[in-house]
């Protein structure tokens, strides 16, 4: 009996062994492939599939949602997301890894670039395949993608820079409502603005431009908090932000231009799943950029002794400027994003629960720390998704998990950890 | 020439009177002490020069260029490094980052360099990574690099706080006691390291102090301040013999 | 005379505010943080009046205990503070005890969760309709000279100054209250004298709690709606009053919740109002700007403890 159990846990072990040094041994590369074959399976035989196993059709979140709306299909769910998602990414992942690894290996004898750019060819082809089966997903796609800028962008302010702002609702607001009134205005007839100036059909070139605009807007927006920053810090300067974002709704309530408390509608479908994309690659390189840079770390020497960073020549005050800036624009560009995926926006949606959701993607995920906010921002929203049918008990299962991490983990799952692109890429070395 | 030039320095704390007419007069390559007993305000005049104060009274010269009135990065980026009494480290900061953050003011890749990786950043950063290194070796601390300073031993510690005061290419260096909280061990090091940066950097440093031996053995010219006023200056063994700072530290004896 | 109308109705609002705001006050003057769910922890109050007060109402109909109105308005709000007072104690046992060598920020995350939790579990308990407060009081409208005052509105303002007031005198002469000042000087030497951090803290929040609670009754009375999204508005009013007076200054909490009463009250009066949500915050974001330390705060340099 004892020996039983002792053989058993022993296996357990080196199972755990095994898999850890299996993971460790697989290059993103391969991963990225793995994913891309199940998806591609999935989207050949997936909704077949799905059938044959009862299921009324493919599987639209990995199973959660049918999980707790019909419980007696678990297990075909579950044999559905075995035998599509997890076992083709791990054999796949698993038999090309020496491959994969000299692949790794070769891309890296070029500039980096090339092979950042073949990484997100790959993960984009798995996105987009994964979203090409409903438009549900696309739009759990686009929204998670807009979160991640959301997250970092207030990463800046609340992790690097050590602020509790409570603004960004106000800055996704404005970077929302200037990107709609930019393309609204010029490109759509509308009942507010009355008819386009230009032709719908070059629109999309603009919008890149729309996007800019809201970010600049928000930035302008931003130095209402920065300025106060130079002689405040902590509580009051949070009540600072939040007084802010409260400026900004009750501003745009009455603006009626712009249609006050109804909101504002009939934005064009640009933000499509490849726009969106680009724009949260783009946001993820360039703050990573920055936060790696000695400009950028000169915000955590701001927050972790101001009088300290004075004295070694860092210039607080444009540091402070920058991040909230920095932050405000691409929270601006993703309220842009936002509001032309959802293509109507109103003051309601960016108040107290607004922030009380990108707050909980910023410390859920993690301070500092561009993994953190990444995974922050994907976990909260497909957990928001996934537990769509509990209703009601979702607000109180999410709240309780972050309680939970908050005392296990003060400042979030993965937080003070560098973002490094070229480990990231690099082959993985396979131990002997 | 001289380098670091103050003239009737007065500062008021509300109505208190924390420094008078305090003159200096550093040169080039010099060693000052300022000692005196707790409260004296050594740290005020240090806190006043650095611009984290603006004198009441008094004008600060650097090199020919007036110090009142600027902020204390654009002092410490025209050449005086610091270190602190209590050592005012970053606390999620590795060794090199700390070295390197006080580059910042030799940086000139600006912020579109910061965002967008361009190749003048790359060399000025890999630069200001050399320098830090380099720093940190001779300091004897290249070991801790990745490190997260506070996980530092407290001598360790100190150095760091060290390098990073001389990665911004000081003229003149201020040291807020120094020894402060060392065993005689670490002492006799860092009074080695201090000496060694005096001579292989040819920089001038102005030293507060409470240990006697520290500032009698590598001064050359010391003020000892009382209540805010300098009631003597002079060499090492001028101060030593001088009735009046012995009275200020032994208290005067009072005859029946 | 519609101005001393208005005087009146912007004192009874500010009452509201100034009970809220003490509870914020007091929390942050110990532990040096804001208790995020306390502007739910208000709601929970209303609710959990509201509860005592129908109970008390039935059992006086049926006749097994016969008692007048007024007792019943007594004991409810006693009932209530009381009740409240444990809810409060709970949160600072879950939410706030694991967390206090965490980040300040943590902690505000912490109480921001729970008070969706809270706001959520009242929703799932209690559905979404509002519910409407017993009237205890009888209306009567007193006529001095053209201004309209009812009993109610006297009522509540001297309730919340008398509540505010015998909060002060409990500070400042109590032997607890003397813990209490001591702990906002220095709560981590002050423990090491055998002050009982723990004991301190949740007495802290248990008084806030109680305080709410009576403002959510307060509340329940004047305007005979409740609904489980009412401690989000005005609990964040009530922050804000709360930091305008200064951090852990009793004196100016109630000061400033009857002066965001005020702004509240009055900005419509010269301006459309629509547009008083704008005016009001811009008024506290300026009156930071230039005195960041609020009226009665004192200045300090502390900043997230991250």
């Amino acid at each position: 009996m004892e020996a039983s159990s002792e053989k058993l846990s022993n296996i357990t072990r080196l199972s755990k062994i095994s898999i850890r040094t299996f993971v460790s041994q697989v290059p993103l590369l391969g991963w990225l492939l793995g994913a891309l074959i199940a998806v591609a399976l999935e989207h050949f035989v997936g909704t077949p599939f799905a059938r044959a196993l009862g299921l009324p059709k493919a599987l639209s979140l990995f199973g959660f949602l049918i999980i707790l709306k019909k419980p007696f299909l678990i297990p075909s769910a579950v044999a559905y997301v075995l035998l599509i998602y997890i076992l083709p990414i791990g054999i796949v992942a698993r038999s090309s890894a020496s491959i994969m690894n000299k692949l790794a290996g070769k891309l890296l004898d070029f500039p980096m670039l090339f092979s950042v750019i073949i990484h997100l060819g790959l993960l984009y082809a798995v996105v987009h395949w994964w979203s090409d089966m409903s438009l549900y997903r696309n739009d759990v796609a686009r929204f998670m993608l807009i979160a991640v800028m959301v997250t970092l962008s207030l990463n800046i302010i609340n992790g690097y820079m050590g602020e509790f702002s409570c603004s960004h609702p106000g800055f996704l607001a404005l970077g929302a409502y200037s990107a709609s009134v930019f393309t609204v205005l010029l490109f759509v007839d509308d009942r507010i603005f009355g008819l386009a100036w230009l032709p719908k059909a070059i629109g999309p070139l603009f919008f890149p431009i729309a996007l800019i605009i809201g970010g600049l807007v928000a930035a302008v927006g931003a130095l209402a908090v920065a300025i106060p920053s130079f002689r405040t810090r902590g509580d009051y300067l949070a009540i600072i932000s939040l007084a802010f974002m409260f400026i900004v709704k009750s501003l745009i309530e009455n603006l009626e231009a712009v249609g006050g408390p109804r909101g504002l509608s009939s934005q064009p479908n640009w933000a499509s799943l490849p726009v969106v994309f680009m724009c949260a690659v783009l946001a993820v390189w360039i703050i990573n950029n920055f936060v790696r840079s000695t400009f950028g770390k000169a915000l955590n020497a701001v927050r972790d002794n101001e009088m300290a960073a004075d004295a070694m020549t860092v210039n607080t005050r444009r540091t402070k400027m920058t991040a909230f800036m920095f932050g405000a624009f691409w929270a601006g560009v993703a309220g842009g994003l936002y509001a032309h995926v959802v293509r109507y926006v109103n003051p309601g949606d960016f108040d107290i629960k607004k922030l009380a959701e990108v707050l909980a993607m910023v410390y859920f995920g993690g301070l500092n720390s561009v993994y953190g906010a990444i995974v922050g921002a994907c976990g909260i929203s497909l957990l928001g998704e996934a537990l769509r049918p509990l209703a009601l008990y979702k607000w109180v299962i999410i709240p309780l998990l972050l309680i939970l991490v908050m005392i296990y983990r003060p400042t979030g799952l993965i937080a003070f950890k560098e973002f490094d692109v070229k480990k990231l890429i690099q082959p993985k070395k396979v131990s002997p | 020439m001289s380098l670091l030039q103050i003239d009737k320095m007065t500062h008021y704390f509300g109505g208190l009177r924390a420094v008078h007419n305090y003159e200096l007069d550093i040169k080039p390559g010099q060693v000052w002490g300022l000692i005196g007993p707790n409260g004296a305000g050594k740290t005020t005049i240090f806190n006043l020069i650095t611009g984290i104060y603006q004198p009441t009274e008094g004008k600060i010269i650097l090199a020919g260029s007036e110090l009142n009135g600027r902020s204390p990065h654009e002092i410490a980026s025209m050449g005086i490094g610091r270190t602190f009494q209590n050592m005012l480290l970053w606390r999620h900061m590795t060794v090199l980052e700390h070295v390197k953050m006080a580059r910042y003011s030799k940086l000139s890749y600006g912020l579109f360099g910061a965002f967008f990786g361009t190749p003048r950043r790359q060399k000025e950063e890999a630069e200001s990574e050399e320098k830090a290194y380099q720093l940190l070796s001779i300091m004897g601390v290249d070991q801790f690099v990745d490190q997260i300073v506070l996980n530092l031993p407290y001598g360790a510690q100190r150095r760091v706080e060290m390098a990073r005061a001389l990665a911004m290419e000081p003229k003149i260096l201020f040291l807020d006691e120094p020894t402060a909280g060392m065993n005689p061990e670490e002492l006799v090091q860092m009074m080695k390291i201090i000496r060694n940066v005096h001579n292989d950097f040819g920089l001038a440093i102005f030293l507060i102090e409470h240990r006697m031996k520290v500032v009698m053995e590598l001064c050359e010219r010391i003020q000892t301040l009382v209540f805010g006023e300098v009631i003597a200056e002079g060499t090492p063994e001028e101060i030593q013999n001088n009735p009046k700072v012995i009275d200020a530290y032994l208290g005067k004896e009072t005859v029946e | 005379m519609q101005l001393l109308q208005n005087l009146i109705n912007a004192l009874q609002l500010g009452s509201f505010y100034a009970l809220i705001a003490l509870g914020y006050s007091m929390v942050y003057s110990i532990l040096m943080l804001f208790n995020f769910a306390h502007g739910d922890i208000f709601m929970v109050g209303a609710y959990i009046g509201f509860g005592v007060a129908t109970g008390l109402i039935a059992l006086s109909k049926m006749g097994a205990l016969a008692m007048p109105n007024w007792l019943i308005l007594m004991l409810t709000v006693i009932f209530s503070m009381f009740l409240t007072s444990f809810v409060g104690m709970f949160v600072e046992r879950v939410g706030y005890r694991p967390l206090r060598d965490a980040p300040r920020a943590s902690a505000a995350i912490t109480g921001l969760m729970i008070g969706i939790i809270l706001e959520t579990g009242n929703l799932i308990l209690l559905g979404a309709e509002q519910l409407s407060f017993p009237s205890l009081v009888q209306t009567a409208t007193y006529n001095l000279g053209g201004i309209y005052i009812t009993n109610q509105k006297i009522m509540i303002v001297a309730l919340s100054i008398g509540l505010a007031f015998a909060l002060h005198q409990f500070i400042r002469r109590t032997k607890w209250g003397m813990a209490m000042r001591a702990m906002a000087f220095d709560y981590v030497v002050v423990p090491l004298m055998g002050v009982p951090l723990n004991k301190i803290a949740a007495m802290t929040f248990a008084l806030g709690s109680a305080l709410a609670a009576a403002a959510g009754i307060f509340y329940g009375i004047a305007y005979p709606v409740l609904d489980p999204y009412m401690g989000v508005l005005f609990g964040w009013k009530a922050f804000v009053a709360a930091i305008l007076g200064g951090r852990g200054s009793v004196v100016g909490a109630t000061l400033a919740g009857f002066l965001l009463g005020f702004i509240e009250i009055f900005v419509p009066m010269i301006f459309p109002s629509t547009i008083r949500n704008f005016i009001a915050y811009s008024i506290v974001l300026l009156i930071l700007v230039f005195r960041p330390h609020g009226f009665f705060g004192e200045p300090y340099s502390a900043r997230l403890r991250l």
